[in-house]
């Protein structure tokens, strides 16, 4: 039980994945965040494969609980950095509806799913706070105007994070939903509802509204060439690992 | 509950000066060009500016940038720029032997963003420290200065939600706007909606107050506007409750209310309009004023401002608010610097979590540190764009030995030259074009022609007719006239199959005289069932209904037109017109009519009426009845007679069965006396009497300078445009006409000039129409640049042989019109073949997805009056007005005040419609047309709720996002001796007061002593002489 406790620390669960999100807000350098949320979750997962002890079913209610806890959060955030820890604390709180059915590599892999996207965010913030002074959803609004490259990027990514298709998260959600209970499911598709709900805040904050900067610059023409790329790999892994395309 | 008559009055002559600065919005059918600042033009250019900065938010002059840009294409005259920084730089004080000319120069010219604001100012201090390389002092969070600030920035006039959801970041003011835009659509509707709201003959506030009352979104939203509602049940007293409820001081109540007016100034403008046209048929309906409109914000206002007191402890009263800003200024000033967007964007996140712990020990923590943070970073930014500046302009070292007081009064400077910096590049702009035109005006006497010209044209003044009259000069033997498109007759017009009237003449005018359009070879069978079918394809679309039972049925023929209108415009084009084919033979009621002919009119509809009457509500075909019992019938009603009729007894009616059918005839079809006087007044009104028809031909012919030499043809060429899908379209056609096309005046005009009862008057009068003279109507397409000839039916067998010759010339013309025209439609700008030019202005006007159709009068810049030899020579690049004129037709300047007061006023209301449209495209002109949305049937929104847009829409003044017109106040020019003209200029109150607040720019161009004068710095000066002190300036500043 203590080892399943200790990786509700890794996998986080609230009030355990406080800590996770404490350290993510207070690391300045992108790519740490960045690590952060992708290998964090990876280590609460190899936690829970050393475990002996069998996941019980209320870990899944705890699980479900902070999953809507976070996202009704998202719906008041306007940092980036901080929305990309809490979709990431939402996202791979439902890990832990699988683990009791699932292998440990399908573990990793559905964390990674909602890790990948949630990581990219917390990237995109240094490009927007470099220019902008923050990476702050509404305080400098039609970035479509005048950063079309990055404005784009941006909203994928937040698309992405959020389980859309054609992402992996969306087919992952899509067999959780319907493997669960049906009660757990609606509340999943509750969940799912918030984000896309808390996404289309954040997009909005960023993407419309009145143009208050001058003189921003874009990011280049290769940065939005590797983060394509990144994203159709991305979204290619998913066809193949959770379609079965192969 | 209804308050007292005196407050009533009272609040009413509040609101009246409250609307005031608002500009009327007509009805868009009939767009009218205005100046966005008409009700500030008792203030001069520059103050009005100003003040619609503040009213409307609007920018009255283009960015640095633009300007900066306008300089390196030679647009602007460097000269003058620099003499007017020398004149701004004499009135400020003096900055420590610093070479502050140089330094403003260098910022106009080279700077492209505005370098001063509140914070760069305040912070000299600390930008002294910085360049000097010491620290900054210590900031400090004083409470008093807060609420200093705070009371500044959010002045006491201003709606309170305004102040709220600045400092809140609610939403309460746009909530306001849209709840307010969705009654004013319900109720202005003019027939687009198949659901009427009920009630509107009320009023508009009485039928929104009861509809309101049962309106359930309200309801569920909270707003409780019933208790409002129930205080006064007259719009004034609801106003005076409202403002007592939100603790107004009296004497804001007038500046509040313009506050409140101006949020949606398209929606105010049209209802201060609407209630004035009196005659307007949804007005005389259904009417409403400002009154009315205002008293609906403010309860809406309140109850939203309740609800949010109520749900977020937000302050609703100006008390509260006051109190606020006093109490709590800590959390005030970081609330508002969060949520107006002005917050550091590093401590954002900060600020957002101190705002929400609402803890004032966490508030008095971060505060210092935001201040401190925020002073640093303004003070760094402020630094550096000093340092730039400087090092452009040299003066580096300089200004970094600058005193501290020094740098204070530098930054005050250059924050007073921002501030007048808009008007001098205006001038300087302005100071180059008159140069460009002046250099090339011919100042001497015309040479003699030895022979008439092959034919006379007559072309509205507007700057479109400047390219087409240049090219027909040029193709043949045509001498062509300027006059303001309504030919000087104001017309009341009633078209063929129209119920209502239409003003042909200038919106400043009130045509006295009816003209009549009759029909003379129509086929009603032919036209019904078009008519019909169209009607039944209307009502499909409008039906909410419709696309469930009809889509599968008809939907295809939905879906061919729009196959149509996209793939083949021109071809779809002409084969929809051949189902509406143009009217080629209808004739004008020109006459004034006889007593005599009035009556026997008024008999002969009665009579049709009648017969109307008996086929509709007795089912009796007109071959089963007599003249005579018709006349019988007719008297019968008419006087009340008794005993049964004629009528009655051949179809065996009963007493009460034909009693009852004479009171239909008089109730419902109107057949009474009184109702036979009304229309005998309405019948005095058509038609012109001969003094009346020889002082409109004189006037105009006189005006123009045309009394002798006429031609066999003088062609009267009205003009107008023809575009698909665009809401705009009557902005294109001619504004002398009121917004429509001129063709009906050119008719009335020619008609009245062929004949030979005025002509022999005229010709008493001086003016020889030559025997073999004819006027020919025509009309002037200026979106495919067609040139066509009207009532050549009536034109004499002698002067059809030469009609192939007019033609020819005229089309040619037209095409070579359309290569120029063309090539500034296009962004490559090369010029087409004509012909080809000519098909793509033709496919321009048939093409629904063209949001350019032409560029109308877009880049007009100057309004020429006087004789065509001034200018014949020019290429004017359709960018004037020109107005005919010869002063020696006018030896007491009596035309010349006409045109002055009528033609010249249009132009400036174009002219500042075009400018303000251009400067701010998105605050005075109406954004982008694809957005546009037709509202009511009057007018346009962008998206599906909006303030109604006035102004211009982007695409007819920009071209991809930077002005295509060059924003300049109007050039006029008279031809005439200075004397002359200025007596002319002095005697008309409201052209005056233009030239001498500098609405237009005015010049005089004496053909006696061949010199130009031109009215600036509030005298009239030679132009030479002000180049001369311009290029003096310029040489001290250089040396």
């Amino acid at each position: 039980m203590t080892t399943l406790l200790l990786a509700t620390l890794f996998l986080p669960l609230f009030p355990s994945s406080m800590v996770f999100n404490w350290i993510s807000t207070r690391l300045n350098f992108p790519y740490a965040r960045s690590l952060l949320i992708l290998i964090w979750p990876q280590i609460g997962i190899l936690i829970i494969g050393q475990s002996a002890q069998q996941v019980l079913p209320g870990f899944i209610v705890w699980a479900f609980a902070s999953a809507l806890f976070y996202a009704l959060r998202l719906l008041t955030v306007r940092e980036l950095g901080l929305w990309a820890s809490f979709i990431a604390s939402s996202g791979l709180a439902l890990t832990w509806t699988i683990a009791g059915t699932a292998s440990i590599p399908d573990m990793q892999l559905f964390a990674f799913w909602f890790s990948l996207p949630a990581a990219l965010l917390a990237l995109l913030a240094a490009p927007l706070a470099k220019r902008f002074g923050a990476a702050f959803a509404g305080l400098s609004g039609d970035l479509t105007s005048c950063v079309p490259r990055l404005s784009a990027i941006l909203a994928i990514t937040i698309l992405a994070a959020i389980a859309t298709p054609p992402s992996p998260g969306f087919f992952s959600l899509l067999g959780l939903v319907n493997k669960l209970d049906w009660a757990i499911a609606a509340g999943i598709l509750l969940i799912w509802l918030l984000w896309g709900w808390a996404a289309t805040k954040l997009i909005q904050g960023f993407l419309t509204g009145e143009d208050n900067k001058q003189g921003a610059t874009d990011i280049s023409r290769t940065a939005v060439v590797l983060y394509a790329c990144l994203m159709c790999i991305f979204i290619f892994s998913g066809f193949i690992f959770n379609g079965g395309m192969l | 509950m209804k308050s007292a008559l005196g407050g009533r009055l009272r609040i009413r002559a509040m609101v009246h000066v409250a609307g005031e600065a608002i500009p009327y919005f007509w009805p868009m059918r009939t767009f009218i060009h205005h100046n966005p600042l008409y009700g500030l033009e008792h203030l001069t250019f520059a103050e009005a500016v100003a003040e619609g900065s503040r009213l409307f938010h609007g920018n009255g002059y283009l960015p640095r940038a633009n300007y900066q840009q306008f300089m390196a294409d030679r647009k602007i005259d460097e000269a003058a720029l620099s003499s007017q920084i020398a004149q701004f730089l004499s009135t400020q004080p003096e900055i420590g032997g610093l070479d502050s000319h140089q330094l403003l120069q260098t910022l106009a010219t080279r700077i492209s963003q505005p370098l001063s604001c509140q914070q760069v100012n305040d912070n000299a201090d600390n930008i002294h420290a910085l360049l000097n390389g010491k620290p900054m002092p210590q900031a400090k969070a004083d409470a008093g200065a807060l609420t200093a600030r705070l009371d500044a920035d959010m002045p006491k006039s201003r709606p309170i939600y305004a102040s709220v959801d600045e400092i809140y970041g609610t939403d309460i003011g746009n909530t306001l706007n849209e709840l307010v835009v969705k009654s004013c659509l319900d109720f202005f509707d003019e027939g687009q909606s198949v659901w009427q709201m009920p009630g509107r003959d009320q009023g508009l506030f009485q039928a929104w107050s009861a509809l309101s009352q049962h309106n359930l979104r309200l309801f569920i939203r909270g707003l409780n506007i019933k208790k409002i509602l129930s205080a006064d049940n007259t719009p004034e007293g609801v106003i005076q409750h409202v403002m007592h409820e939100l603790g107004v001081p009296e004497e804001l109540w007038t500046d509040y209310f313009t506050h409140e007016l101006t949020r949606l100034h398209g929606w105010t403008g049209f209802i201060r309009w609407r209630s004035n046209a009196k005659n307007y048929f949804w007005n005389r309906n259904y009417p409403a004023d400002l009154v009315d409109y205002l008293a609906i914000r403010l309860v809406l206002g309140l109850a939203l401002l309740n609800e949010h007191a109520q749900n977020m402890g937000t302050p609703a009263t100006f008390g509260a608010l006051q109190q606020l800003y006093r109490d709590q200024p800590e959390i005030t000033y970081l609330r508002r610097e969060f949520n107006h967007r002005q917050v550091l964007p590093e401590m954002a996140h900060a600020v957002e979590d101190a705002i929400l712990s609402e803890s004032k020990a966490r508030i008095s923590r971060l505060l210092p540190r935001y201040l401190e943070h925020k002073q640093a970073q303004q003070a760094k930014q402020g630094a550096e764009r000093i340092r730039e500046l400087a090092s452009s302009a040299g003066l580096l070292d300089a200004v970094t030995r600058l005193q501290s007081d020094s740098l204070k009064q530098l930054l005050e400077t250059i924050k007073r030259f921002e501030q007048a910096e808009g008007q001098m590049w205006l001038h300087a702009q302005e100071a180059r074009y008159m140069s460009q035109l002046f250099e090339n005006l011919e100042l001497g006497e015309p040479a003699p022609r030895d022979k008439r010209p092959f034919a006379q044209i007559m072309f509205c003044i507007d700057v479109r007719s400047e390219r087409i009259r240049r090219h027909l000069e040029k193709v043949g033997d045509y001498q062509t006239y300027g006059i303001a498109g309504f030919f000087g007759i104001p017309v009341g017009f009633i078209g063929i199959e129209k119920g209502s009237e239409t003003q042909l003449c200038p919106v400043v005018a009130t045509p006295k005289n009816l003209v009549l359009e009759l029909d003379i070879a129509q086929n009603p069978d032919e036209q019904a069932l078009t008519s019909v079918l169209e009607h039944v394809f209307h009502d499909l679309k409008a039906s909410i209904l419709s696309p469930f039972i009809t889509v599968e049925a008809i939907g295809l023929l939905f879906g061919l037109d729009m196959f149509g209108k996209s793939l083949a415009p021109v071809t779809y084009g002409r084969w929809r017109q051949q189902l509406h084919p143009e009217r080629t033979t209808s004739r004008l009621l020109l006459d004034k009519l006889s007593r005599e002919q009035a009556d026997s009119i008024i008999r002969s509809l009665q009579r049709a009426l009648i017969v109307k009457a008996i086929g509709r509500e007795l089912g009796i075909e007109r071959e089963a009845i007599t003249d005579e019992m018709i006349r019988e019938l007719r008297e019968t009603a008419l006087e009340g007679l008794g005993g049964p009729t004629a009528f009655a007894k051949h179809f065996k009616l009963s007493e009460k069965a034909e009693q009852k059918f004479l009171d239909r005839l008089k109730q419902v079809y109107r057949i009474d006396h009184g109702y036979a006087q009304i229309q005998l007044e309405r019948l005095g009104r058509i038609g012109f009497t001969l003094d009346e028809q020889v002082h409109f031909v004189s006037t105009s012919l006189r005006s123009i300078g045309l009394t002798d030499g006429f031609s066999r043809f003088v062609v009267l060429a009205g003009h107008g445009s023809k575009s698909e899908n665009n809401p705009y379209e009557s902005a294109l056609d001619c504004g002398a006409c009121g917004g429509n096309h001129g063709i009906i005046n050119a008719r009335v005009l020619a008609q009245i000039a062929n004949k030979p009862a005025v002509r022999e008057r005229l010709r008493q009068q001086g003016i020889n129409i030559a025997d073999d003279t004819w006027f020919v109507p025509g009309f002037h397409n200026t979106t495919s640049d067609e040139l066509r000839l009207y009532d050549l039916d009536m034109l004499p067998p002698s002067h059809l042989v030469y009609v192939e010759r007019l033609n020819n010339g005229l089309q040619a013309a037209s095409r070579l019109c359309a290569a120029e025209r063309i090539a500034t439609l296009e962004d490559h700008g090369i010029e087409k073949r004509p012909a080809k030019a000519y098909r793509q202005a033709q496919r321009n006007s048939m093409d629904w997805s063209q949001v350019r159709p032409e560029w109308g009068l877009s880049r007009n810049a100057a309004f020429i009056i006087g004789r065509r030899k001034i200018s014949d020579q020019l290429n004017l690049d359709g960018r004037v007005f020109l107005h005919s004129y010869d002063y020696s037709c006018d030896p007491k300047g009596r035309l010349l005040e006409n045109i002055l007061s009528g033609p010249l006023v249009v132009g400036q209301w174009i002219n500042m419609e075009h400018y303000f449209s251009t400067v701010d495209n998105t605050h005075y002109g109406s954004g982008s047309k694809v957005y546009h949305n037709v509202a009511g049937r009057f007018g346009v929104m962008t998206g599906n709720l909006s303030d109604l847009r006035t102004g211009l829409p982007s695409q007819t003044v920009l071209r991809q996002g930077d002005p295509y017109h060059e924003p300049m106040r109007l050039l006029t020019i008279i031809e005439a001796p200075v004397a002359h003209a200025r007596h002319a200029i002095e005697n008309i109150v409201k052209v005056k007061n233009l030239v001498h607040n500098g609405w237009v720019r005015m010049a005089i161009l004496d053909p006696e002593d061949q010199n130009i004068y031109v009215f600036q710095d509030g005298k009239w000066q030679l132009h030479s002489d002000l180049a001369d002190v311009n290029n003096l300036n310029m040489e001290k500043v250089t040396s």
